[in-house]
């Protein structure tokens, strides 16, 4: 190897001339490498020198730019990345900028890179926003490639990682792969699949050098240790590489350019310079070229391999090999708890196990960290819950979690309870076992049979069922104290609540489940639930129907995990029994539950209510509501209602839209008008949106509280700007009555009869019997947009107050329950049955 | 000796069997059962749909007392089952004719 020469300064007293000494120090780098080329050595370690020499020029550069206005990163890509660089191949760098990029930033640029392009060098350069990592590769497979190799250069070697960090979807690595297989592909067309080509391309012709980093990069991405398990073996493949860079550094020296095609002419030269045995320039070649096709095949065998053999990628680091899931880079993961739950998923998700090799490195680090290390940011707490949602294969990985040591490290109060014996008369297992079965109980209800059907559909229509999980495993934690466990299993699961950071509602229904997971196995099996006092007491208990529903499964998995013969057919019929009680008891009778004040959640609002409040408005305000409503809203939002309300016109309204997390919600305080309930369902149909969940209070002073949420099917609040603000305009012409929701509905409306599914009967349902002073009316009918102001227009037009409306959707059902009244009376049995009519002409459609 | 056979709502058992046991009668088998007596069940609606409750949830508890306790057995059961609704349930008193402890093959008339 040749010592490169330092520059000598034109004088021994004027300082060197900054681009002089630049050229001078790249003109001494390339005739170091062009010199160990001639000598037929401009192979991996000239090339890694030359490389190494360019790293150090592009570091100056970085340096004699200027300042720098935020983080920047220079990494290098392809060939380069490699340190492969040969004598005119391009210089790939990717430019990373930690934030927005601005004009100071772009002086940057022009000072970094017009130097490179001044010294005759070809730069082939990427230049992006870290925020930029999420969108990569969608349509640019090379990019995407080249960033397997990506090697930092100089500044910040961390932007790398978060650029990075954004395409670690789960996706990203079976993208790579992909986009890999079909460059490979659309290349071997070029050159008819076949490697024998006379005049070969050694970069992109079938076994050459591209071949090669396909083979290596497949291994990267699934399999460090793949290619030595078939195909020529990594000493071939060493060879090979070495050859094909030797001889390519020949064709750039030869032919002055990036130049890689071995042709007839050019071979003889390789040959005369790697010094070639034979009397003739021919029989050089000869021998030239059968080393070529030698190493070509063994490349060319080794790529096959890779493509037939290499495990499927299923994620960030991870593969599905023939034994379950595993790590790619077992040493990084060991270091990285945050990814181990993604391997659990995967499992999942891919109906598989995780590897032994893998089970065993986690049960070796789990030790190592505490829960946070688990769970460090958002978006891997919300991978967590994702994971706990009840799916076929939930118990079988939570069992191996808890097996090597990593539930308890994720959830420390799990650990308390690992192997707990606790003697009594029922339970048949360690009290970790039996939290695991309730579990797989309630997985098995996602592929029930029809003996199931009803508890499994309770469990399909939950908002949230990952909370039933994490209070499944939480409810028996306290056990590991001898007496009131469940006050325990509460205080220790809100430890947890502050690790995973869950929101005021996940917290509650959590914690409520956790405290009260004995309460209805008593009611149903100790307590006569004919009696309509035990209901109306479980009711209050359960205060809204999405609780009841959680904690009939929670009853349900917790009863038959104590025993094999516990949860007897008769126990399911008494559970479900209480359940289709307090159900009813919720959705028919809650109309007869007023607030009349004196109670204690009005005590308590008036009590700690903010200093701009008055209590006898908050009591004036909640008089006369169903005592439901304090159970759907915070003392925050309540305390928003009575402040809205206590100024109201006649004929005004307050109503607002607020986004949440799956979907939008609009709520409404006006004063009761005829068609005022269809006229907002009318609105918000207007402009496509779904209604799935909601409610209509009114109270007996006419002041109406309505809430809907929905979903914007066609994103009109999103994409506009001005849409909320429309929407609300809207609303209030047509409350007004300055205009009529049904001209622009008219035709969405056509459009969602013409669509309408087959196949699920309508059902109405008048009753007079659940509620002293309201006719109820049950309707279950499919979804469709427009249904709600339909039925409740035809109740309207019936001559019928909507005092109270529940709304409900169940996958393809909605469930809506009305209370009505006519003229301040129950509905007699003639106009109950000509209602009926009029609603099922509507449901089937007709005008 | 009689069998005495009660059907009893779920939730009267545990007051059943303490009434039992003041009369010194311990020995006794509790089964859940599902049936109906005259009313037939009921109608139950969920979601606005009907349908039929027909067996309704039972436990039956089986004594068998000497001929002398069979008054007393019958009013404790009776006392402590009942809530005057219709659903509280049936005593069947049947005759003994003999019994063996199967561990022994000790015979008892």
């Amino acid at each position: 190897m040749i010592a490169m020469s330092e520059p000598r300064s034109p004088s021994a007293d004027a300082p060197p001339d900054p681009r002089s000494a630049r050229r001078a120090r790249i003109d001494a780098a390339r005739a170091e490498l062009s010199a160990a080329t001639e000598r037929g050595d401009g192979g991996r370690q000239a090339l890694r020198q030359y490389s190494h020499r360019m790293d150090a020029m592009v570091q100056q550069l970085f340096a004699e730019a200027g300042p720098l206005a935020q983080p920047v990163g220079v990494f290098a890509l392809g060939g380069y990345g490699r340190r492969q660089l040969c004598l005119h191949s391009d210089i790939d760098l990717l430019i990373l900028f930690a934030g927005s990029i601005g004009p100071s930033d772009e002086r940057f640029l022009h000072a970094f890179l017009n130097p490179i392009w001044d010294l005759g060098l070809t730069i082939g350069h990427h230049v992006r926003e870290v925020s930029e990592g999420s969108d990569v590769g969608g349509d640019n497979p090379e990019f995407l490639l080249a960033l397997t190799d990506a090697r930092p250069v100089v500044g910040d070697a961390t932007l790398l990682d978060q650029f990075s960090g954004g395409t670690e979807a789960t996706s990203t690595a079976v993208r790579t792969l992909e986009a890999l297989k079909g460059l490979i592909a659309a290349r071997h067309a070029r050159f008819n699949d076949t490697l024998y080509q006379l005049e070969p391309d050694l970069k992109e012709s079938p076994g050459g050098l591209r071949d090669l980093f396909a083979a290596l990069t497949i291994a990267k991405l699934t399999d460090p240790a793949l290619l030595g398990q078939g195909g020529s073996g990594p000493r071939a493949l060493d060879d090979a590489e070495e050859f094909l860079l030797r001889v390519r550094s020949i064709l750039h020296l030869e032919a002055k350019r990036h130049h890689n095609v071995l042709s007839h002419e050019l071979q003889e030269r390789a040959a005369e310079r790697l010094g070639y045995p034979g009397s003739t320039p021919r029989q050089q070649v000869e021998r030239l070229m059968g080393d070529y096709f030698r190493h070509a095949r063994a490349i060319d065998r080794s790529l096959r391999w890779a493509l037939k053999s290499a495990p499927a990628p299923v994620g960030h680091n991870l593969v599905r090999a023939a034994d379950g899931i595993r790590f790619v880079d077992v040493r990084a993961a060991a270091d990285r708890p945050e990814t181990w739950l993604a391997a659990f998923q995967a499992a999942l998700d891919n109906d598989c196990g995780v590897s032994d090799d893998m089970l065993a490195s986690i049960q070796q680090h789990a030790g190592r960290f505490r829960a946070d290390d688990f769970t460090p940011t958002s978006a891997h707490r919300d991978a967590l819950l994702r994971f706990l949602k009840p799916r076929q294969g939930l118990y079988a990985q939570l069992s191996e979690m808890h097996d090597v040591g990593l539930l308890g490290q994720m959830f420390p109060e799990f650990k308390a309870i690992s192997c707990r014996v606790v003697r009594d008369f029922y339970h048949k297992y360690t009290v970790d076992e039996h939290t695991l079965l309730t579990i797989r109980n309630l997985e098995r209800l996602t592929g029930a049979g029809p003996e199931r059907e009803r508890f499994a559909r309770l469990l399909g229509e939950l908002d949230a069922p990952e909370l039933l999980v994490l209070a499944l495993l939480f409810h028996d934690v306290g056990k590991w104290r001898d007496d009131d466990h469940h006050v325990e299993s509460a205080r220790m699961a809100r430890q947890m609540f502050d690790r995973m950071r869950l929101d005021d509602h996940a917290r509650a229904t959590v914690e409520f489940l956790v405290v009260e997971h004995l309460k209805m196995s008593v009611a149903a099996f100790r307590r006569d639930t004919e009696d309509p006092e035990i209901v109306r007491q479980f009711a209050a208990l359960v205060g809204v129907e999405e609780r009841l529903k959680m904690l009939c499964l929670v009853t349900l998995a917790d009863v038959e995990a104590v025993g094999r013969e516990t949860l007897t057919p008769w126990r399911e019929e008494l559970l479900w029994r209480l359940y289709v009680d307090t159900y009813n008891h919720l959705t028919l009778s809650y109309g007869d539950e007023v607030i009349n004040g004196g109670q204690s959640a009005t005590s308590e609002l008036v009590r700690n209510r903010p200093p701009d409040l008055d209590g006898q408005d908050i009591e004036a305000f909640l008089r006369g509501l169903p005592r439901r409503y304090l159970q759907l809203f915070s003392p925050v939002a309540i305390y928003s209602h009575v402040r809205r309300s206590r100024h109201l016109e006649t004929d005004s309204l307050e109503a607002w839209l607020e986004q949440q997390a799956d979907g939008w919600e609009l709520t409404v305080i006006t004063h009761d008008k005829p068609f005022l309930f269809s006229n907002i369902s009318g609105v918000l149909s207007s402009y496509g949106m779904d209604i799935l969940r909601g409610f209509a209070f009114t109270k007996p002073d006419g002041l109406v509280v309505d809430m809907f949420r929905f979903t914007d099917e066609e994103r009109f609040l999103e994409l506009n700007p001005e849409g909320v603000a429309k929407v609300i305009k809207r609303l209030e012409d047509v409350i007004a009555g300055r205009t009529d929701p049904a001209v622009r509905l008219k035709g969405r409306e056509e459009g969602a009869l013409r669509r309408k599914l087959p196949g699920l009967a309508p059902v109405v349902h008048c009753d007079n019997e659940s509620s002293r002073r309201y006719t109820i009316v049950e309707i279950v009918a499919e979804n469709a947009l427009g249904l709600l102001y339909r039925l409740s227009r035809a109740m309207s037009e019936s001559g019928c107050d909507v005092d109270l409306v529940l709304i409900a959707t169940e996958g393809r059902r909605a469930i809506d329950t009305f209370h009505l009244t006519r003229q301040g009376q129950k509905l007699s049995a003639d106009q109950q049955r000509e209602l009926t009519d009029n609603l099922l002409r509507v449901l089937e459609g007709s005008p | 000796m009689k069998l005495i056979k009660s059907i009893v709502r779920p939730n009267k058992v545990d007051e059943v069997k303490n009434a039992l046991e003041k009369l010194q009668i311990s020995g006794m088998t509790v089964t859940e059962v599902r049936g109906h007596g005259k009313q037939k069940g009921h109608t139950a609606i969920y979601r606005g749909q009907e349908y039929n409750v027909s067996l309704l949830p039972k436990m039956e508890i089986e004594v068998v007392v000497p001929d002398a306790m069979v008054s007393d057995a019958v009013k404790a059961i009776t006392e402590a089952a009942r809530t005057g609704e219709i659903g509280d349930g049936r005593i069947f008193v049947i005759p003994v004719g003999e019994s063996y402890k199967i561990r022994t093959g000790e015979r008892e008339v």
